[in-house]
């Protein structure tokens, strides 16, 4: 059956929605829009600077390229569900502590660029990260202090999933 | 950049989709894979089909199996996949290389690899690939599936031999004994390829037994460089043989120029990665015995 | 100027011994956690129910008169709610604020009214309920189109026959002048060799990942507009912006949102925020126009500098630099908004840090179909870097002298000096960064290597220049082009507010002083720390907008971190003047007894009397009757900080004044391999050491350096607007102008050096253009070195693979 618009359920960081969208309507308007989360930013839409990156089932997605309804029945994450009650992500405390954002419209997608990468690899080595960020466009800081910035959340992130299983 | 209006259906089925693709089409309906190629298209405005039939919820598209001595992969088969497919890298790590250049993890984690072979650009390492292994890709349309020779497949530039009712569902990939390489000169790591190439090679001895050659970026399609194929078979597999076979593949090409390269430098990279290519997969080879 | 009038001149020289808690001190920056959060309010994060949204038709020939345009079926199309055409927008608006030589005659207006002079310049703009809605009707707008010659080479503009951009002009070259300073006929008759070369840079620009955007209202009940955008500067200016909404200035507020970067191209970028404007008084609703990205690359009017440079460097044979001739043919495309004030910024540091006595500047200014130039980070003193570098490397290798001693041998050693365009530099140790950037590039060690590997067939080279990072420019540089200035106006203000409430809480003012990237906030907090003795991160700072707000020019030209510590000096003066009446009062002592420490001002010799801030403050704040008749409540304090260092131009221009004091030096050595068979660059080694006088926060200037470095890269490799000559734009995307990932820029080797300026608060100069104000020179001068050894020297930017392989094919080296 065709359709002009369509009803999607997805769950945004954590939280369920239903919505009744255009089959045209590009996920990162969604979130942003209707969804009320503009932590997501539009940089070219056309899927080269990764600026709109956000994760879908935890694998990194470009969410200008993609439309809402890919979407439905996906759970994504977005920069706004990275800090908990329990204070920052390690990555966004060590991107504030290394001064690895200046304008910080790259941040949003640079962080969830980020949860994959170390998700990926717990233990990577600057060069790693280096090629590994190259999915997203900076054009402030040159992406030598975002390097020291997810190599050390990488080593706070192993060394807190250490303590736990030490407890466990 | 928005897309402009579309009619939309995410059928189930493969038999549902194809029915689509005919009922609706006066709309200019187009297929969405991953959407990676399409939808950048959309939003800027070159592209505008007024129905797409999305295949993300047909069962059956996807999945890699071996079938003796040939690969078989879904045509919505994600790239990420592939890429950290062990099966892949057994029988067909000339695939498992080239995947890793395509553009970023973010792209393969939604690009497939039959959205990729239908896209058709003629800079693309996929339908290379396919040219070389002499693959061979599944059609399934109105009057059923047809199977359709790589050679056969690449019409021109962003143009296949699938009619517009039909939908690519699997790729069968010969598995090659020896050695392999994917190269290619990009401007920005990871960007699209200015020329590329993919290289098998088997060993008999010290000489070339086999070899297959294919070339993007400076044709229409992808193209198989015969030419530096013939040199190359029964030759002594060294640095004189695998010059003159690059040199034999760059000749008579006539690639167009653009803001990149020109046709010159277009040449001249054939030239050179067509040597490092075979160097590469040469050296693949011997390691393998 | 004599040497008399110059000292006399001078402002009074600091003495910066007081030890400094806040400032040198690498904090975490103050802006940061709304940003980490996704909450950085950007202005698309600014739309509200309702509001309308708009979208620009571009045009799609570079040069053509509009016969027609017909948008009936466009204006009945879903969710639209105006559509208007650049005839109608013509009786709308005025032209746009223009400093360019004859604004009459080279009229620029936010949309093209008969003609359009390049492609992607914008003819009718849709408002709608989307902007998918916006875009589906803008293919609804049938335009004819009559297309003319466009004219795309510079040099092909100024020729005689060529189509003229502007019939007005009668001509295609906006400006043309001579200036000679200092002997240079004689200095060039007495020269043993005279270094000549053509060079080429090609534009690029900022390019940040966020476009400009901007939120407009129009309040019918006060004739006023509000503009929300992401541009800013030139508060005092911003009368031009109401003129061309045809209100008084007093009816138009223009409110400062965070940017997602510049790097110069949201400065004075009025265009969208006029055309949103427009759209709101048309439609009676809040309109956002969002540039989109193909908008930005080709319709933006902040292209970088587009130049042709033939150069003559008067040289003795022992290695001493006699005098330079510069004729730079400069492409700024279809209008020309800040005229050649791009080379006020080259002659304020035209010599380097050279000793070179004489200068003559022939600068001309072609028109062409191409988008306008505006501001990228260098604003056209980076190109001049990069010629002179190029011209100092040519003469070492034509002298037989080695590329470092040649420097060394003319370096500036004695401070302040005026250079022959009247400017001064007003401190600064070129050995000092020269060795220090030695050291950390491992010189020794790269030459040895580099010969190693030229045997083995690999193309190393090491690139090694010294150059100026100027900051803080002056007002005269926007005039003293003329002999008779229509406007010769002399103020670049910068303003802070700071108000301490009756907790003594202290919030600091920015009057439409932009966030781009760079740190204001966290500037502003370390000052304000630093005169308090409070935490930084306890100053609460509140950007103002336009209409009532004190007068303020923004950041540009690296003077934000100066202008705003000499704007926090002053209004921190003022309240520590009362607060100290206020406590000698309550304390019943003489205020001159009275001395301030720890956050409060004490009795001298008796440090136990003693009131807090917040003491101070609440008293201020509620219990009037505690002071005398004359001490109004309230503890707060504004400065108008005026530019602190400004000189006239002589009236024959043989002098241009001082325009650009604070000067700031580096040297960048790259190490390169040149991959002959492909034209391909790559980094192994990347040391840069900059001096930008006294740091405020090392970490973020260091931030500064590897972003203004990878610019610099992508200059000198990867970036360019490309127009074909046909005049159609190829890079048009993301897919063509190619910005640097991660792979592309190597890990930096950074090192500070800091010699204070005689006359900033704390020694400050300012630093943030600096990386890419030296990375295209040393780029080019290391793939020089590399390819040496074949006998080839590029001399275009971007040097590209295929600009490579045409050189090495042309030298017969091809791979």
């Amino acid at each position: 059956m065709a359709l002009d618009t369509c009803t999607i359920s997805l769950t945004v960081n954590g939280q369920p929605h239903v919505a009744e969208v255009e089959p045209r309507r590009l996920l990162v308007d969604f979130l942003r829009e209707d969804l009320g989360l503009p932590g997501t930013h539009i940089g070219c839409e056309h899927g080269v600077c990764g600026t709109c990156t956000v994760l879908l089932n935890g694998a990194s997605i470009r969410s200008c390229i993609t439309f809402a309804v890919q979407a439905d029945g996906a759970e994504i994450s977005t920069v706004e569900g990275l800090a908990s009650d329990g204070g920052w992500h390690p990555l966004q405390d060590e991107f504030s502590a290394k001064q690895g954002l200046q304008c910080g419209y790259c941040t949003p997608g640079m962080l969830m660029r980020a949860c994959e990468i170390l998700a990926d690899n717990p233990d990577p080595t600057p060069e790693q990260v280096r090629s590994a960020i190259a999915s997203n466009l900076c054009r402030c800081t040159g992406y030598q202090f975002i390097t020291e910035a997810v190599v050390a959340a990488a080593a706070r992130m192993r060394a807190t999933a250490a303590a736990k299983e030490a407890a466990s | 950049m928005k897309p402009p209006p579309f009619s939309y259906a995410a059928p189930t089925t493969l038999d549902e989709a194809v029915g689509l693709l005919t009922e609706h089409a006066e709309a200019e309906p187009r297929v969405l894979a991953g959407g990676q190629s399409l939808i950048p298209l959309m939003n800027f405005r070159l592209a505008k089909p007024g129905f797409l039939v999305d295949l993300r919820n047909v069962a059956g598209l996807s999945g890699i199996r071996r079938d003796g001595d040939i690969l078989v992969i879904g045509a919505m088969t994600r790239m990420s996949e592939l890429e950290r497919s062990p099966e892949v890298a057994v029988a067909v790590p000339l695939l498992a290389e080239a995947v890793g250049l395509i553009a970023h993890t973010p792209v393969r984690n939604s690009g497939t690899i039959g959205g990729s072979l239908a896209h058709a650009d003629p800079a693309a390492e996929l339908p290379a690939v396919a040219l070389a292994c002499d693959a061979e890709l599944l059609a399934a349309g109105p009057a059923g599936a047809r199977r359709i020779p790589a050679a056969q497949f690449l019409r021109g530039p962003f143009s296949t031999a699938l009619a517009p009712d039909e939908i690519l569902t699997e790729i069968r990939l010969p598995v090659w004994h020896g050695g392999h390489a994917f190269a290619e000169f990009s401007r920005i790591h990871a960007n699209f390829a200015v020329v590329g190439v993919a290289a098998l090679v088997e060993l008999d001895g010290d000489r070339i037994g086999r070899a297959a050659l294919a070339v993007t970026g400076v044709a229409p399609t992808a193209i198989r460089a015969t030419a530096a194929e013939r040199a190359l078979v029964g030759a002594a597999a060294h640095a004189t043989t695998v010059a003159e076979a690059a040199r034999a593949g760059a000749d008579g090409l006539a690639p167009v120029g653009d803001l990149h390269a020109s046709a010159e430098t277009r040449i001249s990279l054939a030239r050179t990665y067509l040597r490092r290519a075979l160097d590469l997969a040469i050296s693949r080879a011997r390691n393998e015995r | 100027m004599t040497a008399t009038d110059r000292a006399a001149a001078a402002p009074p020289v600091r003495d910066h011994s007081a030890k400094r808690r806040w400032v040198g001190q690498s904090i975490r920056r103050v802006e940061d956690p709304k940003f980490l959060l996704g909450q950085g309010g950007y202005i698309a994060d600014r739309i509200t129910p309702g509001c309308l949204h708009a979208a620009v038709l571009r045009s799609p020939h570079p040069h053509a008169r509009i016969l027609r345009i017909e948008t009936t079926e466009a204006q009945a199309a879903p969710g639209v709610h105006a559509v208007i055409t650049g005839q109608e927008a013509a009786e709308l608006c005025d032209p746009m604020p223009d400093f360019g030589p004859d604004p009459a005659r080279h009229t620029w207006r936010c949309l093209a009214a008969d003609k359009v002079r390049y492609v992607g310049e914008g003819v009718a703009v849709v408002v709608a309920d989307s902007r998918y809605l916006a875009e589906d009707a803008l293919e609804l707008i049938e335009v004819e189109y009559e297309p003319l010659p466009a004219v795309v080479d510079p040099e092909r503009a100024l020729a005689e026959g060529a189509p003229l951009v502007h019939e007005a002009l009668e001509s295609n070259c906006a400006y043309e002048r001579t200036f000679d300073f200092g002997e240079v006929e004689r200095d060039f008759a007495e020269a043993d060799v005279i270094v000549r070369d053509r060079l080429r840079w090609h534009r690029s620009g900022g390019q940040p990942l966020e476009t400009v955007g901007a939120i407009a209202e129009y309040d019918r009940g006060t004739g006023s507009f509000t503009i929300d955008t992401n541009t800013l500067s030139f508060t005092s200016y911003l009368f031009m912006a109401a003129n061309t909404l045809k209100v008084p200035a007093n009816k138009l507020d223009i409110r400062p949102v965070p940017a997602g970067g510049s790097f110069g191209s949201k400065l004075f970028a009025n265009k969208p925020g006029v055309i949103a404007a427009m759209c709101a008084r048309k439609t009676g609703r809040r309109v956002a126009y969002l540039e989109d990205r193909v908008d930005n690359i080709s319709n933006c009017d902040h292209h970088g500098s587009d130049r042709v440079y033939d150069v003559e460097l008067a040289m003795m044979r022992d290695g001493t630099m006699r005098g330079i001739k510069i004729d730079v043919i400069d492409d700024y495309g279809a209008y020309i908004q800040f005229g050649v004030g791009h080379h006020g910024n080259a002659l304020a540091q035209v010599v380097g840090p050279y000793t070179i006595p004489s200068v003559r500047y022939r600068v001309r200014a072609a028109l062409t179909n191409k988008n306008q130039q505006g501001a990228y980070r260098g604003f056209g003193s980076e190109v001049n870097n990069w010629m002179l570098e190029q011209m100092v490397d040519k003469a070492a290798r034509e002298l037989g002298i080695d590329p470092v001693a040649v420097r060394r041998k003319n370096f500036i050693r004695e401070f302040p000096h005026f250079i022959p365009t009247g400017n001064v530099y007003d401190s600064g140790d070129y050995d000092r960064v020269l060795d220090k950037a030695l050291e950390l590039a491992d010189y020794a060690h790269w030459r040895d290597e580099q010969q190693r590997l030229r045997e083995e067939g690999r193309y190393i080279g090491i690139g090694v220049i010294s150059a100026q990072e100027r900051s803080v420019f002056s007002a005269t540089e926007f005039w003293f082009w003329f002999d008779e200035p229509g406007a010769p106006v002399t103020s670049t203000p910068e303003s802070v507010t700071l108000k301490v409430d009756a907790t003594g809480g202290i919030t600091a003012i920015l009057y439409s002083c932009a966030f781009w990237g760079n740190s204001p906030e966290t500037m502003v907090s370390q000052f304000v720390a630093e005169e308090f003795d409070c935490s930084p991160y306890d100053v609460s700072v509140v950007y103002h907008g336009s209409r009532d707000g004190l007068p303020a020019t923004g950041p540009g030209g690296s003077r934000t971190t100066v202008m705003l510590a000499g704007a926090v000096e002053g209004a921190a003066a003022k309240i520590k003047e009362k607060a100290r009446r206020a406590a000698a009062h309550l304390l019943e002592i003489a205020p001159d007894d009275m001395e301030w420490a720890d956050g409060g001002f004490r009795v001298r010799g008796d440090p136990e009397r003693k009131k807090s801030l917040a003491e101070i403050a609440v008293m201020l704040h509620l219990f009037k009757h505690s002071f005398p008749e004359d001490m109004e409540s309230g503890l707060d304090g504004s400065k108008v900080f005026d530019h602190p260092y400004t000189t006239m131009p002589s009236a024959d221009r043989k002098d241009l004044g001082v325009f650009y004091p604070f000067m700031g030096h580096a040297c960048h050595i790259p190490v390169v391999e040149v991959d002959i068979e492909t034209g391909a660059v790559t980094f192994l080694h990347y040391a840069a050491v900059h001096d930008c006088g006294t740091l405020v926060n090392p970490r973020s200037l260091a931030g500064h350096i590897v972003g203004g470095t990878a610019q610099g890269i992508g200059t000198a490799l990867y970036e360019e607007y490309v127009y074909d000559e046909d005049g159609q734009l190829l890079s048009s995307s993301y897919l063509d102008y190619l910005i640097p990932s991660a792979m592309e820029v190597p890990e930096l080797t950074i090192g500070h050096v800091e010699t204070p300026s005689p006359y900033t608060p704390h020694g400050v100069k300012g630093g943030g253009e600096g990386g890419r104000m030296m990375a295209p020179a040393a780029i080019n001068a290391a793939v020089n070195d590399a390819l040496a050894p074949l006998g080839i020297r590029l001399t275009e930017l971007p040097m590209t693979p295929e600009r490579i392989l045409a050189a090495l094919r042309a030298a017969g080296q091809a791979g």
